[in-house]
């Protein structure tokens, strides 16, 4: 791979400034340099380039001390991000430092972050799922929120040229509330996976069980090589088989002559010139120097993540916008969502001893939404809906623990492969609430002299019944499957824990109760672009990156229409 | 200083004052089987010793090898220097202590001089009377996950050291990094032995 340049001292002007590498951010920067533009990058972290700097992709249990778990000293710096589970040593080094960056918690709100060039884009889930109208029409239909200034159709096309380049696996079903994407060939279900799937789908008509789809390449694609089923995803991939910033789109805009990426970046503020009556750059702190640097640009893109990218907004104070940049509706910083799902049921399956598989599939089952779909499926008890992810497999060895037996023979015997086992877990659509909300904590500043978040969100009584259905289902889904020891949990948990931020910044029809219009421009301030996260005006209940990507996308093709007919 | 490092000093120092209760116990358990081979970094000897005795109980060497064999001892020392928070740490120690009182009312003897008969009837009741991990999805525990309790943490633990060491990571369970390929439904019988990653 040619070198980033991230030599950004020589150039103070670009023709672009993109704030965050994550999975937005990376697209952005994709786009833009692919359409010439001169590209700036603003990463608040170091660089983290692909194969190059994942020191632990190869790391077998024993090669290290504590066999992947971390150090009671560095795990300290992970307190928030550990409470998620994800955090160990093999990949702690990718996210953020809990220590160094706080926030205020006005109520319990898990924030977990990754402060290096690729962000989260080396984390996430990789489960990808395109919204439908059934989503887009959502908060018009029913009231909540403001409605989508866009819906399906406008984003379809973005949809599949994001698809095509980030590469998702995944089966066609048909359905109108999870559209299709363009696939790669499916993973495969396992023995087990196979049986339910067959069992659930003739107990409950209308519910079907498919195979997670996910930016997992199973065929080469662009060079990158196909996933080798070793599931050690979250310390960066050798073969660049999942998608990354790192592995896919900032190599491509690197390939352009037109990135320039600058690392340990903090963006203070967009600087809004009120003489000019536009926003003409970015004012950041140098992480190491604390030096204030000024860069400037013709258009600038926010993906910086949902709440770093209103907290951001929301610094950024003038004349025009004295309550933060494109606040003229009061909604910035409101409107805070995640996913719940911590919900499901798990149990024991009897059978299929002589089976087994090969290779650690990262990658589970998905459940489709399937209540409040249409009139036939509308329940009274709440308004959007909820799938379910999941996944079979047999035990191991640690299910010694709880046995009551020790000795020669039982250790022996954990030899062998466990019983099978299978769980869903449910994905809660939250609605988009006004008073769920961010706000910035001026008595407190962290080591950069930034005033920090405060959150103050919760789950609320439709979150709450979608829940109890969930846990509901999921337990009759199981006993029909014949699935034994069934455990149906509620982990009620607070908002944060999907790692699914969204909102804060929404995308609407109208400037006066949003922030974006339907090209994710700040009403007020054309030339700022919003495109993770924070541009969500309602949640869905799938993943939502692969929108985000697609948004993105459409976004930098608008934005360099209107630069060449010279309207920003 | 933090207990940790504290303990890592009492490690290295000859002569400090805290050395001194482990020498005694060094010295006494030259009389006693068994005799501890290593020199614990956060255990006393004579707790050492217990965990040695409790593991080699839990995971003995058959035709394959045992904890003892995989230092699975010496692991689980190191989790409670370096794993542990304070709060843990302590917790722990106050436990083995408390293990052991109970052995001796019970049996009249210390844990790692009981016979096996009645070993193993002390392990028996552990297990019958410790709590049970919940099961998890995606590494947390599901529902409200209670103490589990002494016995059953060495377990887990002694369990997490023995099958993540390299002998039984590679040469025992079947050890294959980079698989290539999933396939779903293969007979067990191809493979044998369960995966070890």
């Amino acid at each position: 791979m040619a070198n980033y340049n991230i030599d950004a001292k020589r150039n103070m002007t670009y023709d672009a400034i993109v704030i965050g590498s994550g999975i937005s951010g990376g697209w952005a920067a994709k786009e833009l340099c692919e359409g010439g533009l001169k590209t700036l990058i603003l990463e608040r972290g170091r660089m983290v380039e692909h194969v190059i700097d994942y020191p632990t992709m190869n790391n077998d249990p024993w090669d290290l001390e504590l066999r992947g778990a971390l150090e009671a000293e560095d795990l300290k710096k992970h307190a928030i991000g550990a409470r998620a589970g994800f955090v160990g040593a093999n990949n702690g080094h990718f996210y953020a430092n809990d220590e160094e960056n706080p926030y205020t918690e006005v109520k319990p709100f898990l924030w977990v972050r990754g402060h290096q060039m690729g962000g989260r884009s080396l984390l996430w889930g990789k489960q990808c799922y395109r919204w439908s109208d059934l989503d887009f029409k959502a908060n018009a239909e029913d009231g909540h929120g403001v409605d989508w200034p866009i819906r399906y159709n406008d984003l379809e096309d973005w949809y599949t040229y994001v698809e095509k380049f980030a590469g998702i696996s995944g089966q066609a079903l048909g359905l109108t509330q999870l559209p299709d994407s363009h696939f790669l060939p499916p993973m495969e279900l396992n023995c087990v996976e196979k049986d339910i799937k067959s069992r659930i789908e003739k107990e409950f008509p209308g519910r079907v069980m498919t195979i997670g789809r996910a930016a997992h390449l199973t065929q080469p694609l662009n060079g990158r090589g196909q996933c080798q089923f070793r599931n050690r995803c979250d310390r960066g991939c050798p073969y660049g088989a999942y998608f990354s910033s790192n592995a896919v789109t900032l190599p491509a805009a690197n390939a352009t002559g037109n990135l320039t990426i600058r690392p340990h970046s903090i963006v203070n503020s967009i600087i809004y010139d009120d003489k000019k009556g536009k926003v003409t750059g970015v004012r950041i702190i140098d992480a190491e120097t604390n030096e204030s640097i000024e860069f400037y640009a013709k258009i600038i893109f926010c993906n910086a993540s949902t709440l770093s990218t209103t907290q951001i907004l929301m610094n950024s104070t003038s004349d025009r916008f004295a309550n933060g940049l494109g606040n003229d509706s009061g909604e910035l910083g409101h409107n805070l969502m995640d996913h719940t799902y911590r919900v499901g049921a798990m149990g024991r399956v009897e059978g299929h001893e002589d089976k087994y598989y090969k290779g650690r599939r990262p990658n589970g089952i998905y459940i489709p939404r399937y209540v409040n779909i249409d009139e036939k499926t509308k329940t009274d008890k709440f308004v959007r809906g909820f799938g379910y992810q999941g996944g079979g497999g047999r035990s191991n060895w640690s299910a010694g623990a709880n046995q009551e037996q020790f000795g020669g023979d039982f250790k022996d015997s954990l030899m062998k492969p466990g019983p099978w086992e299978f769980f869903i877990t449910g994905f809660a659509e939250c609605l988009p609430y006004h008073e769920n909300k961010v706000t910035l904590d001026k008595e407190k500043v962290d080591k950069w002299g930034q005033p920090v978040l405060a959150i103050d969100c919760e789950f609320k009584e439709n979150e709450k019944a979608i829940n109890k259905q969930i846990k509901k289902d999921a337990v009759e889904m199981l006993e029909k499957a014949g699935v034994k020891d069934i455990v149906g949990f509620d982990n009620e948990h607070e908002p944060g824990y999907g790692i699914h931020e969204m909102g804060t910044a929404r995308m609407g029809r109208d400037p006066r109760t949003s922030i974006l219009n339907g090209t994710n421009q700040i009403h007020a301030a054309k030339n700022v672009f919003v495109t993770d996260g924070a541009c969500m005006t309602s949640s869905s209940c799938v993943n939502p990156s692969l929108t985000y990507m697609a948004l993105t996308a459409r976004a930098v093709n608008h934005a360099i229409s209107e630069l060449k007919k010279k309207n920003l | 200083m933090d207990r940790r490092a504290a303990l890592k000093k009492t490690a290295v120092v000859a002569g400090s004052a805290a050395l001194v209760p482990s020498l005694f116990s060094l010295l006494q358990s030259c009389r006693q089987q068994p005799r501890l081979g290593w020199e614990p970094i956060f255990l006393s000897v004579n707790q050492a010793e217990l965990i040695s005795t409790l593991v080699d109980a839990l995971l003995p060497r058959t035709e394959t090898p045992g904890a003892l064999d995989m230092k699975v001892d010496m692991f689980i020392d190191v989790v409670f220097a370096k794993l542990f928070d304070t709060k843990g740490q302590d917790e722990m120690i106050t436990e083995i202590d408390r293990f052991d009182e109970l052995c001796t009312e019970k049996f009249g003897s210390k844990f790692t001089e009981l016979n096996t008969t009645d070993r193993e009837e002390y392990l028996k009741q552990k297990e019958a009377e410790s709590g049970k991990f919940n099961g998890k999805v995606w590494g947390t525990a599901v529902g409200d996950q209670k103490p589990v309790g002494f016995y059953r943490t060495i377990k887990s633990l002694a369990l997490w050291g023995y099958f993540s060491s390299e002998e039984i990571g590679k040469n025992v369970l079947n050890y294959d990094p980079i698989p290539g390929e999933y396939l779903g439904c293969i007979p067990l019988s191809d493979v044998g032995n369960a995966w070890s990653l």
